[in-house]
């Protein structure tokens, strides 16, 4: 019991840490303009107001910013999610020359840091007339994402027994809708881990949007996040207000699937 | 059972014989499916990874004005970056920034997932809770500390002056900007650590920890000769992952200190997106990306050795 009542109290300090932050953004963007700057700080709003999420939501781009996140997020987990898929169907169920080369040699190229190539992509980008597009945003954070999806579908696949595929064969099917009508369907919890996966690296990503686009109309929120503090005059309230609306989607997402996220993780994808 | 399975050998027999039509069946036609299934991989990964990769080694060998390459200059601008003191420094924060944030998030990150394989009640929120700032993006993390560590307003410098310290401008103070920047990250870092540690401890077969307790081993023992050999590989792999994450780390630096004051916080990876999208040094920015790309491929390397000789004892 005594041992028990230790773990508590530890776990609810590391608890308090995690959480303590955002509820500092969160508190800041309740308050009205004065009670932001006070000190010392006061963590509880004494007139709390919606009236920063209204300036965030009515007077500024940030809704354009959350509608381009989205669309490039929509955009990446389909496109993810059809490259990977096959690619990792064919890794977990063909047999063709090369196979080990082709799958070792996909996985490696999540080992190049974005941060190498990022110069390069620039100029390719220039080069190719799609520089400040949607496009561009979309084929990198695909690229980005496919070796490790691949990797991960490619092992719920692999959970698939085989005697499914095999039946769906000797009833006619080709191997084309064997995949499509059995073997996909099966895999949804796969997909649905690696679609979180790749919605929060785009909806997350700062640095692809940053340098492959320019116009405001482009703009993402981290982007578009990051324009709002080197102004001049950061007004907190309003900038807080946008954190959490940015926040929001995530964190919903996370907590009501908690499940898929950790088992795309324990997959290992990181990049950026 | 034993009817069934002839069945499933039967028709795996068919099928091989329907998927491989015989030797001399058109290769193409053999294998078309699946090349057509890896095709998209290959092009987009060849297009947007290797290709870059490989431009980028290129560019790094040439002197240039914007995008336009004026003369090749061989290993001229690697030479240029070896008797840039800047480059060392920036080297040696790097380092100390990935060094230093491993050492709390490691130890940090095994401890809390350590606790959170006790059975308490209530443990599915309280995990929830302690791995939240896992999904929070480097941006945001930037803004939230920026806020909180303010030297005016913010409460995380309110808290010090409690316990006497001066006023603190931790991050515009070039003794404090670095360790600030690290404790800032080990926030952001740790749950990744956790979640991957929490995964391994859930292995420990219970019988091994039945057994254990049977015999009366002290918490200490316990942990020494159960715990950590379950977690060790995946502390490994987790090392690996955080070193690369942090190397490679540029927008939380950017935004939180973007390399100040005076470049106590530039990180290599920080001063080859400024040489590349703030001076447009092309080139040069480029041969930066080479290194840090070389230093990736060694620490991987290292670790992957480790972690073999580790699985061979």
């Amino acid at each position: 019991m005594k041992r028990n009542l230790f773990v508590y109290v530890l776990l609810i300090c590391t608890a308090v840490v995690a959480v303590v932050p955002v509820l500092w953004g969160l508190t800041t963007a309740l308050k009205p303009k004065s009670e932001v700057v006070t000190y010392p700080p006061q963590w509880v709003p004494a007139h709390p107001t919606l009236r920063n999420f209204g300036v965030v939501l009515r007077e500024t781009s940030m809704p354009r910013y959350f509608a381009n996140s989205l669309l490039i997020g929509v955009g990446t987990v389909l496109m993810t999610l059809a490259v990977a898929a096959h690619a990792g169907y064919a890794l977990a169920r063909l047999r063709f020359p090369g196979k080990s080369v082709l799958a070792f040699g996909i996985l490696a190229t999540a080992m190049i840091p974005g941060i190498s190539i990022l110069v390069p992509l620039y100029a390719l980008a220039s080069k190719v007339k799609l520089y400040d597009g949607y496009t561009i945003l979309i084929l990198v954070s695909t690229a980005w994402q496919v070796p490790t999806v691949m990797w991960l579908l490619k092992g719920f696949f692999e959970t698939v027994p085989r005697e499914l595929d095999e039946s769906a064969l000797i009833d006619g099917c080709t191997r084309w809708s064997a995949f499509y009508r059995v073997i996909l369907p099966l895999a949804r919890p796969g997909m649905a881990a690696a679609a979180l996966l790749a919605f929060v690296f785009v909806w997350n990503d700062f640095l692809i949007a940053f340098t492959l686009t320019v116009s405001d109309s482009r703009r993402v929120i981290a982007v578009g996040l990051y324009q709002y503090i080197s102004q001049y005059g950061i007004e907190w309230g309003e900038l807080m207000a946008a954190v959490i609306l940015a926040l929001l989607p995530v964190l919903i997402m996370f907590w009501a699937l908690q499940r898929h996220f950790i088992s795309g993780l324990t997959a290992g994808a990181m990049k950026g | 059972m034993k009817a069934r399975s002839g069945v499933y050998a039967e028709s795996r027999a068919r099928i091989r014989l329907f998927a491989h039509p015989g030797r001399s069946g058109n290769f193409w036609r053999r294998y078309a499916q699946a090349y057509l299934f890896m095709s998209p991989a290959v092009v987009l990964v060849a297009a947007i990874s290797l290709y870059p990769i490989a431009y980028a080694a290129y560019l790094s060998l040439f002197r240039t004005r914007y995008l336009e390459r004026l003369a090749f200059v061989g290993l001229g601008n690697y030479q240029r970056l070896y008797l840039d003191s800047a480059f060392w420094q920036n080297l040696s924060h790097s380092l100390l920034y990935v060094f230093g944030s491993l050492l709390l998030v490691l130890p940090f990150g095994l401890i809390v997932a350590i606790l959170l394989n006790q059975p308490v009640g209530g443990r599915g929120l309280l995990r929830a809770l302690i791995i939240l700032p896992w999904v929070i993006s480097q941006t945001i993390i930037a803004l939230l500390w920026s806020w909180l560590l303010n030297p005016d307003f913010g409460p995380a410098i309110y808290l010090l002056q409690q316990f006497g310290s001066a006023k603190l401008t931790l991050l515009s103070d070039v003794r404090t900007a670095l360790p600030t920047l690290i404790g800032v990250n080990v926030w952001g870092s740790y749950p990744m650590a956790t979640v991957l540690l929490l995964a391994a401890l859930q292995t420990i077969p219970q019988e091994l920890k039945d057994a254990a307790r049977v015999d009366g081993t002290s918490r200490w023992q316990h942990f020494v000769h159960i715990t950590f050999p379950f977690v060790q590989p995946t502390l490994l792999v987790a090392t690996i992952l955080l070193t690369l994450l942090y190397f490679n780390m540029v927008t939380l630096v950017l935004i939180l200190t973007g390399g100040g004051p005076v470049g106590a916080t530039e990180v290599l990876s920080l001063r080859a997106f400024k040489e590349g999208f703030d001076f447009w040094r092309i080139g040069f920015a480029a041969s930066l990306g080479m290194v840090i790309f070389l230093f990736n491929i060694l620490f991987s390397l290292l670790y992957i050795r480790l972690l073999r000789q580790e699985s061979l004892q």
